[in-house]
């Protein structure tokens, strides 16, 4: 059980950790996307609406 | 696409390609993504919503195979210590916890809700990977790992990964510089090559030589 909730933990902190990470990559972020995979041209995402 | 025909070819002949099959799998998923993304090129406009869709939605999916395959490099990094089960509920926690998170950040977007959980998903795996890859070094280095193809392996995705966080980092530093934005897709042939290397230059015995410890006099 309390591994259980030591790999539920570890999977939190993990989780935070890339959140954290993305968010001061991005800080000065417009909509720019950059993705992973491939060697294909990224086509614009449209901005959203709201 | 050459470099990614090149690895399944040699772990097919090499006899790894079961050990490996996961990261078999992301190549050649891989490969399909760029032929499926090239079709829809060829009869639609970059700027249109069908390649919008065939991009995002096959990159969502290619980088769940990408954690997959990170997942797998660290079962076999923790095999010894019988810790594969609790690296698999790890992996589906964190899956879940990420699904949650982006679904709560996307879920206020009244248009395109299914393709932007899908990029979103996408970009906040693709950290998760980042942060798993170094966590995996970390193991790596404390356990003493010396299988040769295991470690190379784990270091060319986390130098893959930080060319990628780089390449992110360097486009919403200078969006303006077109050359910033054909980073990421040349970074694309990294990983393929360098697995392809490792698998072609070190057998699965191969091991490296741990540092020798000095002996400082007293």
């Amino acid at each position: 059980m309390s591994r259980k909730l030591g790999a539920l933990a570890l999977a939190l902190g993990i989780l935070v950790g890339a959140m954290e990470l993305k968010t001061l990559l991005a800080t000065h972020s417009n909509t720019v996307v950059i993705m992973a995979n491939g060697v294909s041209p990224v086509p614009k995402f449209p901005p959203p609406s709201n | 696409m050459v470099a990614g025909v090149c690895f399944v070819i040699c772990s097919i002949v090499r006899g790894a390609f079961a050990r490996y099959f996961f990261l078999n799998l992301y190549v050649i998923l891989s490969m399909c993504a760029d032929l499926i993304r090239q079709v829809v090129l060829r009869f639609f406009a970059l700027d249109s919503p069908q390649y919008m869709y065939a991009y995002f939605y096959t990159d969502c999916l290619l980088t769940i195979a990408l954690f997959i395959a990170v997942i797998s490099l660290a079962s076999h990094v923790f095999a010894e210590l019988n810790l594969t089960r609790y690296v698999r509920l790890v992996a589906v926690f964190l899956l879940l916890g990420t699904a949650g998170f982006t679904y709560a950040v996307v879920a206020q977007s009244t248009d395109l809700l299914a393709t932007r959980f899908a990029l979103e998903l996408s970009q906040n795996l693709y950290f998760v990977g980042l942060v798993l890859t170094y966590l995996l070094w970390g193991a790596v280095l404390k356990l003493h790992e010396t299988r040769t193809r295991l470690v190379q392996m784990i270091l060319s995705l986390g130098l893959y990964f930080s060319a990628y966080a780089g390449s992110y980092a360097l486009v919403n530093v200078a969006p303006k510089y077109e050359t910033v934005h054909y980073i990421a897709p040349i970074l694309g042939c990294f990983l393929p090559i360098s697995w392809a290397l490792t698998i072609m230059r070190h057998s699965e015995e191969a091991r490296l030589t741990p540092a020798r410890l000095v002996a400082v006099p007293r």
